[in-house]
This record gives structure tokens, C-alpha cells and sequence, in this order.
């Protein structure tokens, strides 16, 4: 309990004073904010009917385009935060660790790998349910809605910190750590985006987890969606177990030494 | 009593033998040096006594658990971020001693002052200090320390010394690597001294320096090492 205690508080500190990473937790649902309050989409879209010259067809089909067709802001945020902002992060301090050599300090003080890796975790664990619930404000998810909506982002954020620290302890350096995990991320994160706007890709996607938290976003947001919400939420947590194994794996291979 | 041994200890990193047939015996309460220019094997030989390679062959012996072992590296391990209190509140929250004797331990380094400054704002000499604190945090059986003086100012160094000895005479034992004859002088109870992974020599300094007096008249360490390895690093 003492190592977990010691890491927690230690990854907090460091959390709190990295502000090249405490600005991924905010700029997300920040950006959300602004696009959603700042920029009102209906009023431009109105705007862009009136252009001169515009035949009526083409004004109806981009208010179409803009109000209604248009993807949800703070679910598209908030996939690309829980896919794109938090692996690298992840990865990144595990690396750091195990490059400057501090990881080998707390393991000769007798911290084991489980506790490290929890509380580095935990950490990050926390300070995302911060975000999520800042995205589900920012939503404007109301009642029940809201704890699902929540509920969804901490079930892919579980992913996001289980694949993170499997790239993490496999590359066992700051710069390897981030160059492995920023295209794994931009699978994770973008995949869903790219999924609003072709159905191949949607179909292609539909088993990563990232692409159902969009899609229980999206059912919240009233959207018609095919997959259940049950069925969302189980392949969100079958993919968190494939990655523990994948983690598991990889760990029994490589460790955590540097 | 012995603290620490090495029997026949061989280390090599593919081609390269590091280490051959290394047999030395420490003491416990002893402050020891293993002397050696800079590519000559001694961090190897922490590396192996405090568990993080392992020997190619040979036997190793430490007299202290991993939580007893206090450890001052070539690497120092940080947090950049972290204030150098912070970077010792970790170690405090593992080890579960009272805040009272961390805040000790910076003063014993002659960081008190400079508790909540950021580590990336410090000198590496203040860096070195730090490690030291966080090294002796919990009162460490067996104190590993590689190289503790090398970016100090004397007056800084001192101080280190008398902060080895009074671990020393609380009953630790301290393995200490240097370049610095002089320090092992002064410093050490006995030295080795190892050339490109053999030790050449080892004793009491006074009695090394008698040994070689008979063709060198000042009794100085460095005059025998230069000797006994013919002058070249």
C-alpha cells in the first residue's frame, strides 16, 4: 500500500507540474466548448444560405450538411481525447521512468511492478474522469445520460491506459515510446472520426473500442444507431481484456527493468 | 563480520570481459574503495552487487536486503519536475519514515534551503547532494556509492566525508568508487584498485603506499597506481 501510495502521489505531483501534458486533459473538451457554444453552427448554416448566386438546392443541401448531418462536436472530442491524448501520455511516463532511471530506484526500494503500474494508471485514471465529466457537461447530457456517457469514456480510457502501458514498457525510452504510440493513436483516436464519413470504415472499425464509445455518444446524442448499448459496452470491456492480455504478454517478456 | 564478497567474479557484455575473476571481502562498518580509472569496471561491480546485472560467473554476497541497500549512481534517477523535497517524500511514503528525518537528510547534504527549488533548476553538485540524501533517506546497512564527490567543490566534498564517516560509525558499510586517490586516502578504511577489470592491488592505503615506498618515497596513492599499471589509463 505504501508503494502504491508513494507512485500515486509522486505521478500526481508530476502530472500537475507537466503542463505539455496537462494541456491534452483540457484542450479536448475545451475545444469541444468552443465549437459547440462559440461557433453556432444553425446561425452559420442560415448565413450560408443567403450567399449570392446560390441556387436553392445547393443552400438546402448545406443546411443539411451543417445542422443535421453534421457529427456531434463533444462526441468526436471526446473519442479523439480518450483514443489520441491519453496513449501516448501513458506510454510516455512509463518510458520516462525507465529511461531516467528512476523506475530502477523505486524497484531496488522494493516497489513492485503492480503497484508502479497502478498508481501510474490511477493517476491518469483520475484525471481523465475530471475530463470526461467536463465532456459530459459540455454535451449537455442530462440524468442518466450523463453517468452512461461517463461511464462509456472510463471504459475506453481503461483501454487507452492498458495499450499505453504496453507501448510504454516495449519501448522503454521517451522517444521510441512516443513514436510507437502516436500512429497506434491516430487509429484509436481518428479511426471513429473517419467512421462518421464512410461506412466502410465504420464496418472495419466496429470491434475497436473507441469506435463504440462514439457510437453509445451518439445514441445518447438521439442519434439511430445499430448496435445496442449492452452490446457497446461489452466490446469496450472485451477490448479492455485483450489488452490486459496483450499487456500481460508483453510484460512477461520484456519487464519492466531498463 | 563480512557485509560484502565477491568470489571470482567475471562480467562480460558480449566479446567484451569487463570483469575477470574479481575475490575481494568487505567488512561490515567498513568504508571501502574500489579505485580505477573510468572504463575499468567498478560500476559493473555495483551493478552486480546491488542486483541489477548478473554476474557471468562467480558468487556475489550483500549482507543486506534490497530495502537496506542505499544506492548514490553515476545516473541519478530524479524526478526533473519535483522540487528535491518532493523527490524525497517518495522514498519517505515508500519506506514509511516520519517527515522529521527526510527533512534531516536534505540538511545533512546542505540542501535545506533549496528543499522546494525544482530539480531541473539545480547544479549538478546540488543534483549529487540530493542523490546522497535520498541514498542514506533509511539509514542503509550497506551504502553503494559511485563516484560521490566527482562534480563537488572541496569544501562540498568535505562535508560528504564527514556525512560517509558518521554512516560508518553508526555501523553501515560503504562501498565507494573513485578516480580521486587523494579521497582514498583520506576517505577509505581499505581500497582495490582495478585495471581494465583486474584488481592489481588491494589493502589498507597506508599499507599500499608502504608496500611501493621501497621505489617511490612519497607515500601517495596515485604514484602506485601509475606504477603498478605502467602510467597509461
Amino acid at each position: 500500500m505504501n508503494s502504491f501510495k508513494a507512485v500515486f502521489k509522486k505521478q500526481l505531483k508530476d502530472f500537475i507540474k507537466n503542463p505539455a501534458v496537462l494541456i491534452q486533459f483540457a484542450i479536448f473538451p475545451l475545444l469541444a466548448f468552443v465549437i459547440n457554444i462559440i461557433l453556432d453552427f444553425e446561425s452559420m448554416a442560415d448565413s450560408m444560405m443567403y450567399i449570392e448566386g446560390m441556387t436553392e438546392e445547393i443552400a438546402a443541401a448545406m443546411a443539411y450538411a451543417m445542422n443535421d448531418n453534421m457529427p456531434n462536436m463533444t462526441t468526436m472530442q471526446a473519442t479523439m481525447f480518450a483514443g489520441m491524448a491519453l496513449i501516448p501520455v501513458v506510454a510516455g511516463f512509463i518510458a520516462e521512468d525507465i529511461e531516467r532511471k528512476s523506475l530502477r530506484f523505486l524497484m531496488m526500494a522494493g516497489v513492485k511492478p503492480a503497484p508502479y503500474l497502478l498508481g501510474i494508471g490511477g493517476v491518469v485514471f483520475l484525471i481523465s474522469f475530471f475530463t470526461s465529466v467536463a465532456f459530459g457537461l459540455v454535451g449537455g447530457f442530462g440524468g442518466l445520460d450523463f453517468f452512461v456517457f461517463v461511464a462509456a469514456m472510463m471504459s475506453g480510457i481503461a483501454g487507452s491506459i492498458v495499450l499505453g502501458a504496453t507501448i510504454g514498457i516495449l519501448t522503454k525510452n521517451h522517444q521510441a515510446a512516443t513514436a510507437l504510440a502516436m500512429p497506434v493513436a491516430l487509429i484509436f483516436g481518428f479511426g471513429p472520426m473517419l467512421a462518421q464519413f464512410n461506412d466502410n470504415i465504420a464496418s472495419a472499425l466496429r470491434f475497436l473500442y473507441t469506435q463504440q464509445l462514439n457510437i453509445v455518444a451518439d445514441y445518447l446524442n438521439g442519434v439511430a444507431v445499430e448496435t445496442p448499448l449492452r452490446q457497446s459496452f461489452m466490446i469496450m470491456w472485451v477490448n479492455v481484456a485483450v489488452l490486459g492480455f496483450l499487456f500481460a504478454a508483453v510484460y512477461a517478456k520484456k519487464g519492466l527493468k531498463d | 563480520m563480512i557485509s560484502i564478497s565477491m568470489k571470482n567474479v567475471s562480467k562480460s557484455f558480449g566479446d567484451n570481459e569487463v570483469l575477470k575473476d574479481v575475490t575481494f571481502e568487505i567488512n561490515e562498518g567498513e568504508i571501502f574503495g574500489m579505485l580505477g580509472p573510468s572504463g575499468s569496471g567498478k560500476t559493473t561491480i555495483i551493478n552486480i552487487l546491488t542486483k541489477q546485472f548478473a554476474a557471468s560467473s562467480g558468487e556475489c554476497y550483500v549482507s543486506a536486503g534490497s530495502n537496506e541497500i542505499g544506492l548514490m549512481p553515476e545516473h541519478d534517477g530524479l524526478y526533473s519536475r519535483l522540487s528535491c523535497l518532493d523527490n524525497l517524500i517518495v522514498f519517505e511514503d515508500i519506506y514509511g519514515i516520519p517527515r522529521k528525518r527526510t527533512l534531516e537528510a536534505l540538511e545533512r547534504v546542505g540542501l535545506s534551503d533549496s528543499k522546494k527549488t525544482v530539480v531541473e533548476q539545480l547544479s549538478k553538485g546540488m543534483r549529487q547532494r540530493l542523490v546522497l540524501a535520498r541514498a542514506v533517506l533509511h539509514k542503509p546497512k550497506v551504502l553503494f556509492l559511485d563516484e560521490p564527490t566527482s562534480a563537488l567543490d572541496p569544501v562540498t566534498a568535505r562535508g560528504i566525508y564527514k556525512l560517509i564517516r558518521g554512516l560508518r560509525d553508526s555501523g553501515s558499510t560503504i562501498f565507494l568508487t573513485t578516480h580521486n586517490m587523494e579521497e582514498a586516502t583520506h576517505l577509505c578504511d581499505r581500497v582495490v584498485m582495478l585495471h581494465n577489470g583486474t584488481i592489481i592491488e588491494q589493502g589498507a592505503p597506508k599499507d599500499i603506499c608502504e608496500r611501493y615506498n621501497s621505489v617511490k618515497t612519497v607515500m601517495d596513492l596515485e604514484n602506485v597506481f601509475i606504477q603498478v599499471t605502467g602510467g597509461g589509463l
